[in-house]
């Protein structure tokens, strides 16, 4: 893709983002022990908007977003998603969790469950949906991630890219208002990638919220509004993806982006 | 140079090898000199064994005679099998009033009849004909074998396991037949055919609750005949017990697991330390704690029944093996299984029933069926503590003045019984392994 469609494609999708907040962390602080893991981390992000998260390995960044649907708990400052201000209340954290698909380096598919099953298992069980209509909904969600065929296999019959793709697929049939993707494409081959990274960007025109921790530079500067460097619990810089791979401010930032690029 | 491959090579299906008996037996039985040598040596060992067996137990057997002294007369070197088979009724049976034994082969019937809808297609509601095996029958088959007056609380088991056998049986035909639930046909019948799921599942109960009614009214009419426990025995008296024991020790297994694996300290305290407690010591002491130690720490007057107070303790033994099996499947499911259900918004309790349990029960079938066997091998201690289960039985024959000193037979026929019974067991679960298997692990 040129640049010039590339910049064409991001003023079509910034248009999507609107003023309303709906993931506001305010000073979030975790240890893992007596590491600290997230250093008084602050970050807003809207309606509609796309972020891209990087950063080398032990930086943060997959702990920052298993935070914000309380895969893990933080120790310090508050984080509300969506209005809701996440605490001890367990009420609060299952809703909270069916508002925030997730998407998992290693899938995290139901192995014991077909394909069809797995996706209507939330709407059903969680939405307390009817079966026919839960099914209708997967099937649609299954077509838009070019996969309905596989709907009777199960996980294990599947390649990589395709479990992937029924990963998102199955997030989606919670009809989620943020959906939440830790490196999706790091435990697949090149071939693969790109077939998630494409229903990634169609996801990404929908206007979905999303905030993407992820090493593929190429599609950073596809679809995201802002890019976040993390380093060693610390947001480091923040800034728009053309400002950002193109005049990085921070050292840190420079020397990382040299290695990557 | 460059080599460029035009189209791709066709597949090829793999080489054919050992295809015949001759060519199998040449590369595995005689693939050297020594392996040879060795390939005659055991077949004759094994010749020598077969044989012996064989001509013990079935040319020289004696099939028909009065006493053990008539089977030395006829041939003093065969089997003596005519003992085994006058006792026969005892085997199966212990000391069970003869004219009441249809009541535990209908018994036997109903549970067969309970279960069989569980291996048919189409048939629809497995999972509430499973609890209702579990829960409701053994009160039918309790009143069945034991008799005597019902009393509230029995009235009602039995009359809702009527309700239960009857419904689960016009299920499973309709299903078979029609390829359609129960609750749909009296639906339709009734004229709610279009209603919505609910309302006809509300109709559905009501139904039900009238034929519980009805048969209230109906068993208030009869009484069984009353048969003591201590009548109970042999083969039947083992079933029962490893019966009772296999349909609780897994729920109550799981719920220990799931209680050592909790995040409250109560519960992980409690249920540590039940399970420790119980793994610590033999079954053959807990036995004896039931039968000779807990009735001490009972209020004067009760008297407990020693059969309960068995069962009892099989139970607690075997739930708390049965946590730590449980235990073991649900530590090898990966932590991303439960945060992926999670990210669905599924609770504890959703992500342990529907997705962390069922895959960790079907890594454990091999042990849990393993367990089984055990705890129906086991059972045969409580012959020790003064009950005529099988082995009771079966070693009271040689101490029968015909049969005076009669041990090998009745034992060997025992060792058959069991054989047949665990090896379909295990059989069973081989099936089961390969029916829930779902292609390559991820």
């Amino acid at each position: 893709m040129s640049d010039t469609q590339n910049q064409n494609n991001r003023s079509q999708l910034k248009s999507a983002i609107s003023s309303e907040v709906m993931i506001d962390l305010n000073k979030v602080n975790k240890w893992y022990g007596d590491f600290h893991v997230l250093k008084d981390i602050d970050l807003i992000v809207h309606k509609g908007e796309r972020i891209v998260v990087c950063g080398p390995s032990g930086s943060g960044k997959s702990t920052l977003i298993r935070c914000i649907n309380h895969l893990e708990e933080h120790q310090e400052g508050t984080i509300v998603v969506d209005g809701i201000t996440l605490d001890k209340n367990l009420k609060n954290i299952d809703h909270i969790r069916t508002e925030v698909g997730m998407v998992f380096q290693s899938f995290n598919l139901f192995p014991h469950l077909s394909i069809l099953e797995n996706l209507t298992l939330g709407p059903v069980w969680v939405r307390k949906k009817p079966k026919a209509e839960a099914v209708e909904t997967a099937m649609m969600y299954l077509e838009r991630v070019k996969i309905p065929e596989q709907a009777d296999k199960f996980p294990g019959q599947l390649s990589g890219g395709q479990q992937q793709r029924v990963a998102i697929a199955r997030s989606l049939c919670m009809n989620p208002k943020i959906m939440l993707f830790d490196e999706p494409t790091s435990a697949l081959d090149p071939e693969m990638i790109k077939e998630v990274l494409d229903v990634m960007v169609e996801l990404a025109e929908t206007g979905m919220t999303m905030i993407v921790v992820t090493h593929e530079m190429g599609f950073a500067k596809t679809i995201a509004d802002r890019v976040i460097f993390m380093d060693e619990g610390d947001i480091v810089e923040e800034n728009e993806p053309n400002a950002f791979f193109d005049n990085p401010q921070h050292e840190r930032t420079k020397l990382f982006l040299s290695q990557i690029l | 140079m460059a080599i460029v491959t035009i189209s791709t090579s066709n597949s090829r299906p793999p080489p054919i090898n050992e295809a015949t008996l001759i060519g199998w037996m040449r590369m595995h039985l005689f693939s050297s000199p020594l392996n040879s040598i060795l390939t005659i040596l055991t077949t004759y060992i094994i010749y020598l064994t077969v044989s012996g067996v064989w001509v013990w137990g079935v040319v020289d057997a004696i099939w028909i005679a009065d006493t053990r002294r008539e089977c030395f007369d006829i041939n003093i070197s065969g089997a003596c099998w005519a003992g085994v088979s006058a006792w026969m009724e005892n085997i199966f049976y212990g000391r069970y009033p003869r004219e009441e034994i249809w009541r535990i082969d209908f018994g036997l019937f109903l549970l067969f009849l309970w279960m069989a809808p569980l291996w048919m297609p189409r048939v629809r509601g497995k999972v509430i004909i499973g609890m209702t095996t579990v829960f409701l029958y053994p009160f039918l088959a309790g009143y069945l074998f034991s008799g005597g007056d019902k009393g509230i609380f029995m009235s009602v088991m039995v009359s809702a396991a009527i309700v239960g056998i009857i419904a689960n049986t016009l299920n499973a035909t309709l299903g078979v037949l029609a390829d359609r639930s129960l609750s749909n046909f009296v639906n339709n019948k009734l004229g709610f055919g279009n209603a919505p799921e609910e309302k006809q599942q509300k109709v559905f109960l009501i139904f039900l609750a009238v034929c519980f009614v009805l048969a209230y009214i109906w068993q208030s009419g009869w009484q069984a005949e009353i048969v003591s426990w201590t009548k109970w025995g042999g083969l039947f008296l083992t079933l029962v017990i490893s019966g009772i024991g296999i349909a609780s020790a897994l729920p109550g297994g799981i719920i220990l697991a799931m209680g050592r694996r909790s995040k409250l300290p109560v519960i992980r305290v409690l249920s540590t330390a039940f399970i420790e407690l119980f793994r610590s010591v033999p079954l053959i002491t807990v036995l004896f704690m039931a039968t000779t130690m807990f009735p001490l720490f009972m209020p004067e007057g009760v008297v407990l029944n020693k059969l309960v107070q068995v069962i009892i303790a099989v139970c607690l033994f075997n739930a708390c093996y049965m946590a730590e099996t449980v235990r073991a499947g649900l530590q090898a499911i990966p932590k991303g299984q439960a945060e992926g259900a999670h990210t669905i918004g599924l609770g504890y309790w959703g992500t342990m029933g529907l997705i962390v349990m069922p895959q960790a029960l079907k890594h454990m079938i091999p042990n849990i069926v393993g367990s089984f066997m055990g705890l129906l091998k086991d059972t045969t201690l409580v012959s020790i503590i003064g009950l005529f289960d099988i082995l009771g039985m079966l070693r009271s024959i040689s101490r029968d003045t015909p049969w005076l000193g009669l041990h090998k037979e009745p034992l060997v026929f025992g060792a058959m019984l069991f054989f047949i019974i665990c090896f379909a067991m295990s059989k069973y679960s081989r099936h089961l392994e390969a029916k829930l298997s779902t292609g390559h692990k991820v």
